[in-house]
């Protein structure tokens, strides 16, 4: 019963309207677009926002999100959208953002207060010997609009990074997507070193850069920052999304025997509520647990080294045999073979 | 600009509604109103009609073009006809003594009178087309499509560039000559965004592609690939000449000294550019190329900074 009270869902309003759905609507009517059409279908009106305390949910976010992008018709939307989002003005939790003393720090800030700075796409950070990582999950079920997400709040990290450090960083990115036709938007507003159908939608950067300290930066104002943003968390009162709890508890039970109505159990509801609930956010029970394995598998391979047999065994797996058949369906490659692609 | 626009529509559309006026009121004046069963009213419903489509056009082409001569030349064209459609429709419902030697005059006369005015404005028109061409040169080759073309800067996008590149290509390999593209991209240019705001990072841009346009040939086109990144593409050019061509142009944004719309602040702009030449390549590959060339010189300049 515990484990959902913390965790919104498509329909729970939650997003300040004046943060980043005002910055949306800035820009397009920046382009002389009429702001009615803009938030056609989202049941706000500019007053809403303009009164600094309107919340909207997830999906009329999405609904406001994809009206500007068909207002717009321009293949830079989402890149503009996401260069104005970090450090943004969001009060305390953007503060955090600017008093950090290195890049590490603000990204690690970043992911853990994603229902504030991130609501609809959910950051995760690991790392290896020499670079962090930071993977991007469909925190409330966006569909063909996640690669809109993607790409504006990576750049939103990216460009936020360039900034901190007053330089053009060596940022790598992976897209789960196939190349999009508007390739030289992603040159150009992120960097060259783009691949498309990756198996992770993943920016990466080398540690030594994200632990250079910045000058002129305030440890007091930092710690005050941090307990402001504390209180916008417990404000909102949210710190995750449905999504985001499921696949942290897939996480931390891959070992085990995973099946439906055990999780229905765990989550204090029947297996006919957990189902309809997966649905509301586009997806289905097995859809998300392999995608939760197919991580599992791909973090031991590439960033623990263990061999086929290890991952194998960990996930539970009596035969290897079944585990490649089983790989090759969470990702289309034999483990082989995805391995010689270094898909880190 | 705009006042003088909506000053001359508004002339136009009330001479043509007195017009009409007047029109009627003659016609009601001197002749009289058939019966009911007299009407014919499809022919209403037709000749009314056009009249209708007749001021959809005149309203869209007050609306959209800049006033002057040849659009006033084309309103009044497009004036007559609704006026005779209009007085076509009258008349069926008005009959006039058909011993006024006038009476077929409302509804034929304008109809050649509409199409001399017609025929002066669009030979106007084509004066102004050319003119335009002359001035387009730079930013289109071969052929217009507007809707490729981007809605910040006043030239092609990324998909006009790709389209021209192919055809460029082409049309070098009919004629063995080399393809050469250029890459011009502005460096630092987040940064005068976050300085100074978008609306004057867009001002930069606009500025900047006037420059780059002054600088290029007659035979060369200017795209803008995306944000602060433009190519050019050069005909006929080999490797040694674009390089040129390529420095002029690093040259010309370096010493334009660009002022804010505000403050008038002096903002230093710099470009980094790149040359990729082809005759046997395909579009896409050359284009990314092309790029691959920009992001090694970007990388050297981070770290040799001069």
């Amino acid at each position: 019963m515990t484990m959902l009270l913390n965790s919104y869902e498509r329909d729970t309003n939650l997003i300040a309207a004046h943060h980043q759905p005002a910055i949306m609507l800035d820009l397009a009517t920046s382009r002389d677009i009429d702001s009615r059409a803009l938030l056609r279908g989202t049941r706000l009106v500019l007053d809403d926002i303009l009164t600094g305390r309107k919340l909207i949910s997830p999906d009329r976010f999405l609904t406001l999100l994809a009206n500007c992008q068909k207002a717009l018709n321009a293949d830079d939307t989402s890149f503009l959208f996401g260069q104005r989002l970090f450090p943004g003005s969001y009060g305390a939790v953007s503060q955090v953002l600017t008093h950090s003393q290195t890049l590490h720090q603000a990204l690690i800030h970043i992911c853990h207060h994603h229902s504030l700075l991130s609501p609809l796409c959910t950051p995760r950070y690991f790392e290896n010997n020499d670079h962090l990582f930071i993977y991007w999950l469909d925190s409330c079920g966006a569909g063909a609009q996640f690669t809109f997400l993607l790409e504006a709040y990576m750049t939103a990290v990216a460009s936020m990074g360039n900034r901190m450090l007053d330089s053009k960083l060596p940022w790598r990115f992976n897209f789960t997507h196939a190349e999009p036709r508007y390739i030289e938007q992603y040159w150009v507003h992120l960097s060259d070193e783009v691949k498309f159908n990756q198996q992770l939608s993943m920016m990466s950067i080398p540690l030594d850069i994200t632990h250079q300290v910045r000058l002129k930066t305030s440890p007091i104002s930092l710690q005050l920052a941090l307990q402001g943003s504390k209180s916008q968390l417990t404000d909102i009162g949210w710190e995750a999304s449905f999504l985001d709890t499921l696949y942290d508890y897939f996480r931390e039970n891959i070992q085990q025997n995973i099946q439906l109505e055990t999780v229905a159990n765990a989550f204090g509801m029947s297996p006919a509520s957990l189902k309809r609930k997966l649905l509301k956010h586009n997806t289905h029970f097995q859809k998300q647990l392999d995608l939760a394995r197919k991580h599992v598998a791909l973090y031991l391979y590439q960033v623990k080294g263990y061999q086929h047999h290890e991952v194998a065994d960990y996930l539970r797996f009596n035969d290897i045999n079944n585990f490649r058949r089983a790989f090759k369906r969470w990702t289309g490659l034999p483990p082989g073979q995805l391995l010689q692609e270094n898909c880190f | 600009m705009m006042q003088k626009k909506i000053h001359s529509s508004m002339v136009i559309f009330s001479g043509l509604i007195l017009c009409a006026l007047i029109g009627l009121y003659v016609h009601l004046l001197v002749g009289e109103l058939k019966p009911w069963d007299m009407i014919d009213w499809l022919d209403i419903v037709a000749e009314g009609g056009t009249a209708i489509l007749a001021v959809f056009w005149l309203a869209l082409l007050l609306r959209s073009r800049p006033a002057g001569r040849v659009t006033f030349w084309l309103a009044l064209g497009v004036s007559c006809f609704v006026f005779s459609w209009w007085m076509d429709c009258i008349d069926e419902v008005i009959e006039i003594p058909s011993g006024a030697f006038w009476h077929n005059w409302p509804e034929n006369m304008p109809v050649p009178l509409g199409l001399l005015l017609l025929t002066i404005g669009i030979y106007h028109w084509h004066q102004e087309e050319r003119a335009i061409s002359a001035q387009m040169i730079k930013r289109e080759r071969v052929f217009r499509e507007h809707r490729l073309f981007d809605a910040l800067i006043p030239i092609g996008g990324a998909d006009y560039l790709r389209e021209q590149v192919k055809l460029a290509l082409k049309e070098a390999r009919m004629a063995a000559q080399p393809l050469a593209l250029v890459v011009i991209d502005i460096n630092d240019f987040s940064h005068i965004n976050h300085s100074f705001g978008d609306l004057e990072g867009d001002q930069v841009l606009q500025s900047i592609t006037q420059l780059l346009l002054l600088n290029l040939r007659s035979q060369d086109l200017l795209c803008r690939l995306a944000g602060d990144r433009f190519v050019a593409v050069l005909p006929n050019t080999n490797n040694h000449q674009a390089k040129i061509i390529a420095d002029e142009l690093e040259t010309a944004i370096a010493s334009l000294a660009y002022k804010t719309t505000r403050q008038g602040n002096r903002i230093q702009l710099s470009a980094s550019t790149a040359v990729e030449v082809g005759l046997q390549e395909e579009a896409n590959s050359m284009i990314k190329k092309l790029n691959m060339n920009l992001s090694l010189i970007k990388k050297h300049l981070i770290t040799s900074p001069i």
